[in-house]
């Protein structure tokens, strides 16, 4: 006799925008699994049509407030790309100190406030602030220290304004800067203590044999730009091939698009980076990493939010040695002229990687656009990872396994603002 | 006194732009010890605006199904904000959670009043209805009046 059950929540909190999740079972095993997205596509692809080229960096950074750098930096990086212009020197370095930026204040939203109150089995970070005030003081300056980068050297923290294809509107001058070294010295002892709490939370079982991806920068920890995309299977082509292995896909059931590489699931972000870039990540990071066991190749998706402590670690460090090696540039952009064709660029967003491509005119009118963020490249590794945690733990009460498939949920960060939005989790049972 | 008005929105999303209208209003109209303050980030930042203030007001539209302009003040820092006002934000951590975990924390201002303005429209790129921009007048007039009271 077959038993019927349904579970629903309400739109899961602690993650970007809204969406659902549905899962079916059949005397506990799992026949199906959909990420179900309900907010209606943003259409940011179509309107960049008709604009001026120069204009994508400012457009594109309103699709997401979270990571509106990730956004600009591969908009700008395509324009550039197009010209035959590559930013150098203190011009570039400045793109990646305010991308180290927005990686300190995402991953601390992420790891703090978000995914750490289901490991500690609190519903959200007002609960954890009763339980460890001093754990969410700490997530709180710490992002704040990601915002004053940001507003710095940005101009200001959400959806920056001093960006501008060819560099910035202005540079900041070295002792802007300077003022920032305490604060990001504190964030880098305060981030290298987040790992070792992390490191001891308790991790769900699962183990995936993922298809990893990430940017490929010369010897540097991909977070601003790359030439390549590099896997886990040995594979590379370059950003201007993506459109060659990636492809995405309508599905049923979301309006956002699924995408697969080279015609299999894959993942991209943090468990990507750290695994295909480990070698290059700065000595504190690596230090932080090692001193809690973490294992090179990460399997377990509970265990990114370790990951994602040690890049927390890693982009304090990096942020201090691009200020001590600053100086302010004598201008703060170079000049990038229209070109008619076809314009790639990627950056490693927080959650992975940020592909944009655009055809322009030679008046510099964007023709059309193609944007391709990390959340719906990782959505087929989402489902399956739900597929494999309910198939192994379909024995769990009802709502234990319906907290620990929301929690499955989140080791991606998934920001559906950038992949329409997300997210309600249904459990049938047949 | 120290108080700190703030107030929350997004400028391209119709009424969500409510807090910012009141802003418009305010600016120039009040005292100097009194810090007026915009946010269209994220209202976790309200955290570092509130240190020592005795006197803390908050300005965000709603959306709680209530008739549009439909002003609610709210004390809350006699009780929890009501559960429809703490989420639904299009701002990360929503002006509720702001204002819990600044609770939690021990951070929560002596006098912590939220005005809620109903919004009808969240469209991208929006103006603000008539009704939320009356709505706007109205609120900052109580806001007038409420910096006052906390003088006397």
């Amino acid at each position: 006799m077959s038993r019927t059950k349904t579970i629903r929540t309400d739109y899961l909190a602690r993650v970007e925008g809204e969406g659902g999740m549905l899962v079916r079972m059949r005397d506990d095993v799992v026949t199906e699994v959909k990420l179900r997205i309900y907010e209606p596509p943003r259409f940011f692809e179509g309107f960049l049509r008709g604009r001026e080229f120069r204009e994508a960096p400012d457009i594109t950074a309103r699709i997401c407030g979270i990571c509106p750098v990730a956004y600009q930096t591969s908009a700008c990086l395509a324009m550039e790309s197009l010209a035959d212009v590559e930013l150098e020197g203190q011009l570039r370095s400045l793109r990646r100190l305010l991308y180290c930026g927005e990686w300190i204040e995402s991953h601390t939203l992420h790891v703090f406030m978000l995914h750490a109150p289901d490991f500690l089995g609190v519903p959200s970070a007002v609960e954890l602030a009763k339980l460890d005030p001093q754990l969410v003081e700490t997530a709180l300056r710490l992002k704040k220290v990601g915002n004053e980068v940001m507003r710095v050297v940005g101009g200001r923290e959400v959806h920056p304004i001093n960006v501008r294809v060819g560099g910035w509107y202005k540079a900041p001058t070295r002792a802007q800067l300077d003022a920032l070294v305490p604060d990001l010295e504190w964030a880098l002892a305060a981030s290298r203590e987040a790992v070792r709490v992390v490191a001891a939370l308790e991790f769900p079982e699962l183990e995936q044999d993922y298809l990893l991806a990430a940017l490929v920068d010369g010897d540097e920890y991909p977070i601003d730009r790359g030439s390549h995309v590099t896997t886990s299977r040995g594979s590379s082509f370059p950003v201007a091939e993506f459109l060659d292995h990636v492809v995405e896909h309508h599905v049923e059931h979301s309006n956002a698009l699924h995408a697969t590489l080279d015609g299999d699931s894959y993942l991209v972000g943090p468990i990507a980076r750290y695994a295909l870039h480990r070698q290059h990540l700065s000595p504190v990071a690596l230090a932080a990493a090692d001193e809690v066991g973490l294992e090179p190749v990460v399997r377990n998706p509970f265990r990114s939010i370790i990951v994602r402590a040690v890049e927390l670690v890693y982009a304090c460090e990096e942020a201090l040695r691009l200020i001590a090696a600053y100086e302010q540039p004598a201008e703060p952009a170079v000049a990038v002229a229209p070109r008619a064709g076809l314009g790639h660029g990627a950056s490693e967003a927080p959650r992975g990687i940020l592909y944009h491509r655009y055809r322009l005119d030679d008046l510099g009118t964007i023709l059309d656009a193609k944007i391709i963020p990390p959340t719906s490249q990782n959505q087929r590794s989402i489902e399956e990872d739900l597929h494999a945690f309910v198939s192994a733990h379909a024995r769990l009460p009802e709502e234990e396994l319906r907290l620990r498939c929301e929690q499955a949920i989140r080791n991606y960060d998934p920001c559906i603002s950038c992949a329409t939005h997300f997210l309600r989790l249904e459990v049938e049972r047949t | 006194m120290k108080a700190c008005v703030t107030c929350v929105g997004n400028a391209l999303r119709g009424d969500d732009a409510a807090g910012l209208a009141v802003l418009s209003l305010l600016e120039g109209t009040l005292d100097d010890d009194v810090v007026v303050l915009g946010c269209e980030g994220e209202p976790v930042a309200l955290l570092d605006a509130w240190a020592d203030c005795e006197t803390a007001i908050v300005v965000d539209a709603t959306r709680s199904g209530a008739e549009p302009g439909t002003v609610r003040r709210i004390p809350a820092h006699e009780a929890r904000l009501p559960d429809e006002l703490t989420r639904a934000s299009t701002h990360v951590l929503g002006v509720g959670e702001a204002v819990e975990l600044a609770r939690a924390l021990g951070k929560l201002p002596p006098r912590t009043i939220v005005y809620g303005i109903e919004g009808s429209s969240f469209d991208t790129g929006a103006p603000l209805t008539p009704e939320v921009a009356a709505a706007a007048e109205v609120v900052a007039a109580a806001i007038r009046s409420e910096l006052e009271q906390a003088r006397t």
